[in-house]
């Protein structure tokens, strides 16, 4: 009952943020002046042109009843039609977003299974030589514009030693993405480098304060021996908060991704985004972000309802 | 029944808190290393072109391309500028962008969290809402969609860098005021007649300045980051004028062709300087003992 | 190797049965501002089945005693000296030697139930962890005989319960749980670390029966650390006193308590509140209400996990009187200050303050009303801006409600008030942190005192200081009280100094009111169970008359 009413309080929150979205992007997008019709018809288009091609689009009515009609439209499930590319905006991020989850949840995974280790390792070596270093190298990565990142691992691995291709795989489908397993490798180490270097500096200070919790004091005065503490208590104590980070986590993810599948060619989300943005095709551009944040508010709900399984605490509302 | 204080009563603590904070700062290696690293390249960017000065406005077609070495120390662009005058005039740009946005970023966000927090119930609702949207939405795509329509000048950069990164510090400085609002300090001057505004001016805000100081570090970090993918994306600013991202993305090409000294001096630069001011907001959190970014 | 054995065998001939032994240990701390000596030179026993109960005020060193004897000091502590638990010495020996001691030979209880166990797992794993760590047991029988050790404590369904994590518990359930884990193995020497402080005194009566049952039945030693001489009087058969990380006295319960010799003691013992079990009541006063409670209601939260924080709360405070409101944790007392300071609005009945219903009055009016209010709050440390000297807090009331007041003027009242709650006047330029807990609650005081309140409405004002400065800071409030003749609404748990210091008294327990009247007829003559269940609980630190209450509560309880 309690968990039922939970759900539902916050499954109206994250709609009443999708609403905000919406109408946050939309208003940048009608605000800002030289609106689509400039963009899609050429700086030749005449002032007719421009005004049919608005009248066409609806983009001569007030921006509250283009917004309602907008909605109306999306509660159809339906995303609007592409102005350049002459095919629906749920088609088009239906074809390219399984490719960008392909790449965003290997990278998050990558970046956990080594964030999680380095910074447990740290905390328990803290302010050692191991630690110094490590945590030098998480800033660094944090640091390096992905860009800059990509293009070093291109000409290292690619130019010089000939390891990996430097594009991603270009098949349709995810069959064929996955048939060609060394192109996702150096995509995938781009997008997960600033994540271990993130999550690695929060498992270390959520370590770090366990370790000085008193239930460890009470364990080891049972005899507990300092790797059973650490592996059977601490591990999961500090996981729970860094569980919590994820869901806030995803947009970054997508945002490494459009840079990402920019620099490596990589056909998904992120790179109809950009050819979006290059033409002011609002209706991709409002797709591809609706997209998005509904993702990272289910993110952020999956990771509460995963905390509340792993930590009993939250769930009687006491953590 | 909290009597559980009895054995917890802080002692007295002779020493001056700032002059403990300083003393765990310096100790911290990779911090002062920082805040070295910081004031040598403000030294190079802003003091540097007086004494190494080059022609950053006009191009010279004679001296294009030319590697490392004589009297070009790090080479030419393609268009003949000298590498080293171009990183110290670059980097004016992306440090001050980077240290305005930062501080704008900063400034919004403590004035939308501590009203929401100190507000609370609708009001905090729905201003967090709002916060949650915004965090929903990468910024690296809203700059796209910027860039694809508007090509701002640098004060309209800094606008729109600060007006992307309020959200992280906004809840950090949310979260301050809860716990703030509720200290006996700030209940008693409520319970005896004392104004709101005299809890926020007296109370709240100076004791929330550990926590806006260490945010704007690391926003600041984060803006000379951003800075570094707005040329990527588009929005840079416009030749003859750079930044150190936009040398690194007009050098991406010339990389694959071997030119290295066009993009890995900026992309160090960047590194450089970015990991210096988060070495600095994690000295600076140790030292004041505040909780945020891990 | 040989060397230890040699040594162990040397202990044995000399005192067979000593289950701890300590010698000469002292520990240092290094820490960010210099080394600091925590204790020195300190030398104490504990045979089996005997308990002997350290004790001193925060600061004397005694936890750090208690810690050493396991090896669980931090790392940064520098111990030297001999410690030995069951023949083994700790001082110097590695953490796999002492992990195969800890839990087994020796265990320990500690203060703080809410976070002493993880609170991510189920306790009765956490109890058969102890087990597996020491007997080669299959976790099925570790999870059988994790059951039976909770049924020994005293947890109602422990099949069920094993099941349980910590935070389904309550406080007294929890410190029952970490009792379990500590004599898992029948441990011949048992720490307990202010193992009740933190717990209600109902609760800790229950505790304190339970390790003494539990400690009579097998034989075990006890060493228990604690700051309290009822607790002392309760339990101990022998006793060490500390002050300033050294041992000034040791000696049997009686004569320690009793006819203590060492000066300290001595003026410790005076300082103590006790029970007074005979006394008149106080003259009723007379005039208006100068606050007022009436059928006053609060709920925390909304929908079906609503809480009732309080429920048709009434009652009054008259001028020039003190009214103690008592009750243990989760009563209610404090939210029932916290509306009559109008910090939490009722959602039914009404709040009048001085005759004016809070309720209908806004704005400059409100704080004017107000002003004629002083607060004191429980804790020391949160109650100063640390970021303003003393005086500064201190004047900042006068800044509120006398604007037109020149800051000379405003100067002299700061001084003034500082020595009317006697305070050196050079404290008026230190910060906060530079003042001990005592000192600051006297800075709270003269702040609450400096626009001449009509009304002071004290939560717990003494509740985190030790006793001698509790004293002292109470000395002082009454002595104001009789000198200003404010009225003063006072929120304790501990009946003894309310009976001393309150005419009336108001007994709180889930939200209700349960009873209240003059303080002495309420208090030693109580209608209701429930008070007479509190009064009790209250140990006196007199071991005779300690046992005799006992006794008399045990035959009650068969009658």
């Amino acid at each position: 009952m309690e968990t039922l009413l939970y759900l539902v309080r916050r499954a109206l929150q994250a709609l009443v943020v999708i609403l905000i979205v919406t109408i946050v992007v939309f208003c940048l997008l009608h605000a800002l002046p030289g609106g689509p019709a400039r963009g899609i018809l050429g700086p030749q288009a005449t002032a007719q042109q421009i005004a049919a091609f608005n009248h066409e689009q609806g983009l001569d009515r007030s921006l509250p009843v283009q917004y309602l009609y907008y909605l109306r439209t999306l509660l159809h499930g339906d995303l609007g039609t592409s102005y350049t590319l002459n095919e629906g905006v749920s088609q088009l991020i239906g074809q390219r977003l399984p490719r960008t989850l392909v790449l965003t949840v290997l990278s998050a995974l990558v970046g956990l299974l080594l964030a999680i280790p380095l910074g447990m390792w740290q905390a328990v070596r803290r302010n050692k030589p191991a630690d110094y270093v490590i945590t030098t190298l998480s800033f660094v990565a944090y640091s390096t514009p992905v860009y800059f990142l990509g293009l070093i691992l291109v000409l290292v691995f690619t130019q010089t030693l000939h390891w990996f291709p430097s594009q991603a795989p270009q098949g349709d489908t995810l069959a064929q993405v996955f048939a060609d397993p060394m192109a996702l490798v150096l995509p995938v180490v781009t997008g997960a480098a600033s994540m271990v270097a993130v999550f690695s500096r929060y498992m270390r200070a959520a370590t770090l304060e366990n370790l000085s919790e008193d239930y460890v004091r009470t364990a080891r005065a049972g005899g507990s021996r300092q790797g059973a503490i650490l592996f059977r208590h601490v591990f999961r104590n500090s996981l729970t908060p860094v569980i919590a980070m994820l869901g806030y986590y995803v947009p970054v993810l997508f945002g490494g991704a459009l840079v990402v599948e920019q620099l490596f060619n990589y056909p998904g989300m992120g790179l109809l985004f950009w050819s979006a943005a290059q033409s002011s095709d609002y209706p991709v551009l409002l797709g591809c972000v609706l997209v998005i944040s509904v993702a990272t508010v289910v993110g952020t709900l999956l990771a509460d309802v995963v905390q509340r399984v792993v930590d009993p605490r939250v769930k009687a509302g006491r953590a | 029944m909290s009597a559980v204080l009895q054995s917890t009563t802080p002692t007295a603590e002779p020493v001056a808190n700032y002059r403990l904070s300083l003393r765990r700062f310096t100790r911290n290696r990779l911090a002062v290393a920082g805040l070295v690293v910081v004031v040598l390249f403000l030294l190079f960017c802003f003091v540097g072109p007086l004494l190494y000065s080059t022609d950053q406005t006009h191009t010279d077609l004679h001296q294009v391309n030319l590697g490392p070495g004589g009297a070009h120390w790090l080479g030419t662009d393609a268009v003949g500028h000298d590498e080293v005058g171009r990183l110290m005039f670059g980097g004016q740009v992306s440090l001050l962008v980077g240290l305005a946005a930062g501080v704008l970023a900063t400034v919004i966000g403590t004035l939308w969290g501590a009203t929401a927090g100190y507000a609370g119930g609708w009001a905090d609702a729905v201003m967090m809402r709002v916060v949650d949207a915004g965090i929903a939405i990468p910024a690296l795509f809203i700059l796209l969609v910027v860039s694809a329509i508007t090509t701002p000048d640098t004060l309209g950069l800094i606008l729109v860098l600060g007006l992307v990164s309020w959200l992280v510090p906004s809840r950090l400085v949310r979260a301050e005021t809860l716990t703030l609002k509720s200290r006996d300090y700030v209940l008693t001057l409520r319970a005896t007649g004392g104004t709101h505004g005299r809890a926020i001016a007296r109370h709240i805000l100076p004791n929330s300045v550990s926590t806006i100081v260490v945010a704007a570090t690391f926003q600041v970090a984060d803006a000379i980051l951003l800075v570094a993918y707005v040329s990527y994306l588009g929005l840079g600013v416009q030749p003859p004028k750079t930044d150190w991202g936009g040398m690194l993305s007009a050098g991406l090409t010339a990389a694959y062709s071997g030119r290295w000294w066009l993009i890995v001096p900026p992309g160090l630069a960047i590194i450089l300087v970015v990991c210096a001011f988060n070495a600095i907001g994690d000295g600076l959190r140790d030292a004041f003992d505040v909780r945020g970014r891990g | 190797m040989s060397g230890t054995q040699s040594r162990t065998e040397a202990a044995a001939e000399v005192e067979p049965e000593r289950v701890l032994e300590v010698e000469g240990l002292g520990v240092t701390f290094g820490t960010d501002t210099g080394d600091v000596p925590a204790v020195c030179d300190i030398a104490l026993h504990v045979r089996p089945g005997e308990t002997l109960a350290l004790v001193g005020e925060s600061g004397s060193g005694k936890s750090t005693v208690a810690l050493a004897a396991l090896g669980l000091l931090p790392g940064n502590a520098r111990v030297s000296g001999r410690v030995t638990v069951g023949g083994t010495q700790i001082v110097g020996s590695g953490e796999a030697e002492l992990a195969r001691l800890r839990g087994r030979t020796a265990s320990m209880v500690f203060q703080e139930p809410a976070t002493a166990l993880d609170p991510l797992t189920r306790i009765g794993a956490q109890i058969a962890e102890v087990i597996r760590n020491h007997r080669p047991l299959s976790r099925a029988e570790a999870a059988r005989e994790a059951v039976e050790l909770l049924r020994r404590v005293g947890i109602p369904e422990p099949e069920r319960r094993a099941s349980a994590f910590p935070f389904q518990l309550s406080g007294g359930q929890r410190q029952r749980v970490v009792i379990a884990m500590a004599i898992a193995n029948s441990p011949s020497l048992l720490i307990a670390d202010e193992p009740t402080t933190a717990l209600d005194v109902t609760v800790q009566a229950e505790i304190l029966d339970l390790l003494r049952q539990l400690a009579a039945d097998s034989g075990t030693g006890v060493l228990l650390v604690t700051h309290n001489m009822g607790v002392v009087a309760d339990f101990a058969d022998r006793v060490a006193v500390m002050l300033r990380g050294e041992i000034v006295e040791t000696g049997p319960v009686e004569q320690v308590l009793l006819r203590p010799s060492h000066e300290y003691t001595q003026r410790l013992l005076a300082v103590v509140p006790r029970l007074a079990l005979s006394g008149e009541d106080a003259p009723a006063r007379e005039g208006a209400a100068v606050v007022e409670l009436r059928d006053v209601s609060v709920r925390f939260g909304r929908g079906p996990s609503a809480v009732r924080a309080l429920d048709g709360v009434t009652l009054d405070v008259r001028p020039g009187e003190t009214v103690g409101l008592v009750g243990e944790s989760g009563s209610g007392k404090s939210t029932a200050a916290r509306v009559a300071l109008g910090l939490i609005p009722p959602d039914a009945g009404s709040v009048s303050l001085f005759g004016t219903d809070l309720k209908r009055t806004r704005g400059r009016k409100r704080r004017a009303l107000l002003s004629g209010v002083g607060v004191v709050f429980q804790d020391p440390v949160a109650s100063l801006d640390a970021r303003m000297s003393v005086a500064e807090c201190v004047a900042e009331p006068l800044r509120m409600h006398r604007r037109g007041m020149s800051s000379a003027d405003r100067r002299a009242r700061v001084a003034e008030v500082l020595e009317l709650v006697r305070l050196p006047k050079e404290l008026a330029a230190r910060g906060p942190r530079e003042l001990s807990g005592g000192q600051r609650q006297r800075v709270s005081l003269a702040r609450s005192l400096v626009l001449e309140p009509r009304l002071l409405v004290a939560d717990e004002p003494t509740s985190a200081l030790d006793v001698s400065v509790q004293r002292t800071v109470l000395e002082v409030i009454a002595e104001l009280q009789r000198e200003l003749g404010f009225a003063c609404l006072f929120v304790s748990h501990d009946l003894a100094v309310v009976q001393e210091f309150a005419q009336r008294v108001v007994v709180m327990r889930a939200g209700r009111v349960e009873e209240q009247g003059p303080t002495m007829s309420t208090l030693l003559r109580p209608r209701s169970d429930y008070t007479r269940r509190l009064i009790a609980a209250v140990p006196v630190p007199d071991p005779v008359v300690q046992r005799r209450r006992r006794a008399q509560e045990r035959t009650e309880a068969t009658a």
